[in-house]
């Protein structure tokens, strides 16, 4: 605990950068270097053996929404611990380019990861109650971010902490600030999991499975304050979810995982309107929907592979109604079919390939 | 007129917790005068959220929790008054599924002997024969004979999820209690649950209490529904209508608030606004007073009855009910593009096409 205080302290020398901490401040903070606020490429992560997350590329604008969409297993928890640098014990990452507003996070001391987390790179996780100390008062964990980061006293971090709650619509904040998390209701403690998150108005805000765990009359609440707050910050944001339906609702743009790589990545429009992989519009046609009612969803059959017995063409040829030999001899590379709708598949455009 | 096979009239349940010697115990009703009715083959939907008393009823249904009042009515017999020896031949006529398979499996049984257990217990087959109706069993929910000789653990959640519905069917029952079966999968698997319990019931005519939290499943597999609200039934009716055209604030609330699937862009909707009501000492009237946009005094007098309709099918406990209207349908997402339409039409015609190339696959 002492050499935590004592690192804490350290940080807070190490990083006077008062400007940006005054809430009042409602222009958005410019992002440092032009262009992408996230920019990987090729990125590998695996624990000894085959890769789990294989050959992944994202790139994000600053103050984009972008939705990592998956299923469980499919690598993409684990890509938003990348870019944390959170990995599990014995995990290895590789990457082409792994950067975060132009510095490298691949090789990045621990000691600056300590001062871009919680700074200019923060994360929800799905269930507040384990990422919240449940010994600390709301106030405490939120104040203990700004004296780390900014080096503010107590008063004047709890001032911010009081602004913050406020901003994410809690009601009573006063009395909030000494709660505890138990003491909250599930949606309340995401939101006070968002204000803490959103303290240092980090420029990329990891958001993994932020709504699962919450009833969906919660969930709309809770995506609406992302919403409002992304757009008032200006921070870009990476959300992940398994929830299709859900992504339609938030996302500018959206990059599909399947078994460890990316399989479709465009904007909203794209995916919805203009679906290319097989593995999307599977996904789309699982959806119940009102036309459906009284015959059977189109499932898909079988079930993703296992991280040791990836195959070696197409991830999702063995599931695939279109797979072809091709498609099972040779991974197909993500690449671009129209400006900004990458697709990785053989056969895509469909109705052409397909006769 | 045979009964309806099931017939559930004014279920309470309050939980007391605290309390001590000098110290009344605090109160909180869970579940609170609820009815509904089932009959054979039909597939009720009883949506809620987390809180709303859904799990509750659902055991109490099956009498995995006493309930402290009302009547259960199973093929007109009272479940309350069951004793031991009835109680069990009950319960082969009704099952129960829940939402994590590997919580209700033992895993130190293997999958083969956890089915044939049901089987052995109530004598349905003579012993020479359990093995095969395993086997017919487990073949009828997609699995294989080779499957019974392996343990929970070595089964994907899909998987895991059709063993405890072959464990369930093995003692050939009139009623299931599905308490979110399909909440803890993946989409795609999801779907494949879903297709399966549908076609059960189909086939064998069972009838299921069908609990969720998902609105669009409800939807798919429901013929009727009822939506709950802090442990009161507030809206109940066929599945098409309650959902379609919605008549109490809180199911258009729960409609709105699920998400849909839509290239459209975002929706600007009415924000669902505020969080459930504590069950502790309940504020007088409308539960849902609080959270209502409606809301108006008379609505914080007193509790609104579950009414009827002009059609006499849908009800809903709303006194401004009838004023507000049916809710027109939420807004159509628009027509889906020519170029979704097309490749969907493909995958459709290619699945099918697969599945009659290799019949043996799980649907």
């Amino acid at each position: 605990m002492r050499s935590m205080h004592f690192k804490r302290e350290k940080l807070a020398r190490m990083a006077p950068d008062s400007s940006a901490l005054h809430l009042t401040n409602d222009a958005p903070r410019p992002a440092a270097g032009r262009g992408r606020i996230l920019d990987v490429h090729g990125l590998r992560v695996g624990f000894g053996g085959p890769a789990i997350v294989d050959g992944v590329d994202l790139a994000m604008e600053p103050g984009e929404l972008l939705c990592l969409v998956g299923e469980s297993g499919s690598g993409k928890s684990l890509t938003a611990l990348s870019v944390m640098r959170l990995l599990p014990p014995g995990a290895r990452l590789t990457a082409d380019r792994f950067a975060f507003d132009g510095q490298d996070l691949a090789s990045a001391s621990e000691e600056a990861m300590n001062r871009l987390r919680g700074d200019r790179i923060a994360m929800v996780f799905q269930e507040p109650m384990t990422s919240l100390n449940p010994v600390m008062s709301v106030g405490d964990q939120m104040t203990e971010i700004l004296e780390a980061h900014r080096g503010l006293g107590r008063k004047e971090a709890r001032e911010v902490a009081l602004a913050m709650l406020r901003r994410v619509k809690i009601p009573d904040p006063e009395a909030r600030l000494d709660a505890y998390p138990h003491q909250l209701s599930g949606g309340m403690r995401q939101r006070v999991m968002i204000a803490m998150a959103l303290i240092c108005r980090p420029a990329l805000l990891i958001a993994d499975e932020p709504t699962t765990a919450l009833d969906v009359t919660i969930q709309s609440q809770i995506l609406h304050l992302l919403d409002e707050l992304r757009a008032e910050l200006g921070a870009a944001v990476l959300f992940i979810t398994h929830n299709l339906a859900l992504v339609a609702e938030i996302a500018d743009r959206i990059a599909v995982m399947y078994a460890g790589r990316i399989v479709e990545s465009g904007s909203r429009a794209d995916l919805f309107a203009d679906p290319q992989h097989p593995y999307t519009l599977s996904l789309l046609a699982a959806l119940p929907r009102e036309e459906d009612v009284g015959r059977p969803l189109t499932a898909i059959d079988g079930q993703p592979p296992a991280a040791g017995q990836m195959p070696t063409g197409c991830r999702f040829a063995p599931r695939c109604p279109f797979a072809v030999e091709k498609c099972r001899a040779a991974y197909p590379p993500l690449a671009e079919l129209a400006p900004g709708h990458a697709v990785a598949c053989w056969r895509a455009p469909l109705e052409r390939n397909v006769a | 007129m045979t009964a309806p096979l099931l017939e559930v009239r004014g279920l309470n349940k309050i939980y007391r917790s605290g309390g001590g010697f000098l110290r009344a115990p605090r109160e909180a009703q869970v579940v609170k005068d609820v009815g509904f009715t089932v009959g054979r083959g039909e597939v009720f939907g009883l949506v809620g959220e987390s809180g709303s008393g859904k799990t509750t009823i659902g055991r109490m249904l099956l009498r995995l929790t006493e309930a402290d009042s009302g009547e259960i009515l199973f093929d007109g017999q009272d479940v309350r008054a069951l004793g031991p020896a009835a109680l069990r031949g009950f319960r082969r006529r009704a099952q129960m599924i829940f939402q994590d398979p590997f919580a209700s499996l033992d895993p130190r049984v293997r999958v083969g002997d956890a089915i044939a257990a049901p089987i052995r217990l109530h004598g349905l087959r003579p012993a020479g024969s359990v093995k095969d109706r395993v086997v017919e069993l487990l073949e009828m929910v997609g699995l294989s004979a080779a499957h019974a000789d392996r343990h929970p653990h070595a089964f994907s959640g899909g998987q895991r999820q059709r063993v405890a519905i072959a464990r369930a069917l093995a003692v050939e029952p009139e009623l299931i209690v599905c308490d979110e079966p399909v909440s803890a999968l993946d989409l795609s698997v999801q779907a494949q649950v879903v297709n399966l319990l549908a076609d059960l019931s189909a086939r064998l005519g069972v009838a299921y209490v069908f609990i969720s939290h998902d609105m669009a499943v409800v939807r798919h597999l429901a013929s009727h529904v009822g939506v709950l609200y802090a442990g009161r039934l507030v809206e109940t009716g066929p599945a098409a209508a309650v959902l379609g055209a919605p008549r109490h604030p809180y199911t258009r609330m729960l409609l709105a608030a699920s998400p849909r699937p839509h290239a459209a862009g975002r929706r600007e909707r009415a924000e669902a606004t505020g969080e459930p009501p504590s069950p502790y000492g309940r504020e007088p009237g409308c539960r849902f007073a609080s959270r209502c946009p409606h809301a108006v005094a008379a609505c914080r007098a007193a509790e609104p009855p579950l009414d009827a309709f002009a059609d006499g099918a849908r009800f809903a406990a709303c006194i401004r009910a009838a004023e507000l209207g049916p809710e027109t349908a939420p807004a159509p997402e628009g027509a889906p593009s020519p170029a979704f339409q097309t490749r969907m039409a493909l995958l459709r015609a290619a699945r099918a096409e697969g599945r009659a190339a290799s019949p043996d696959a799980p649907a």
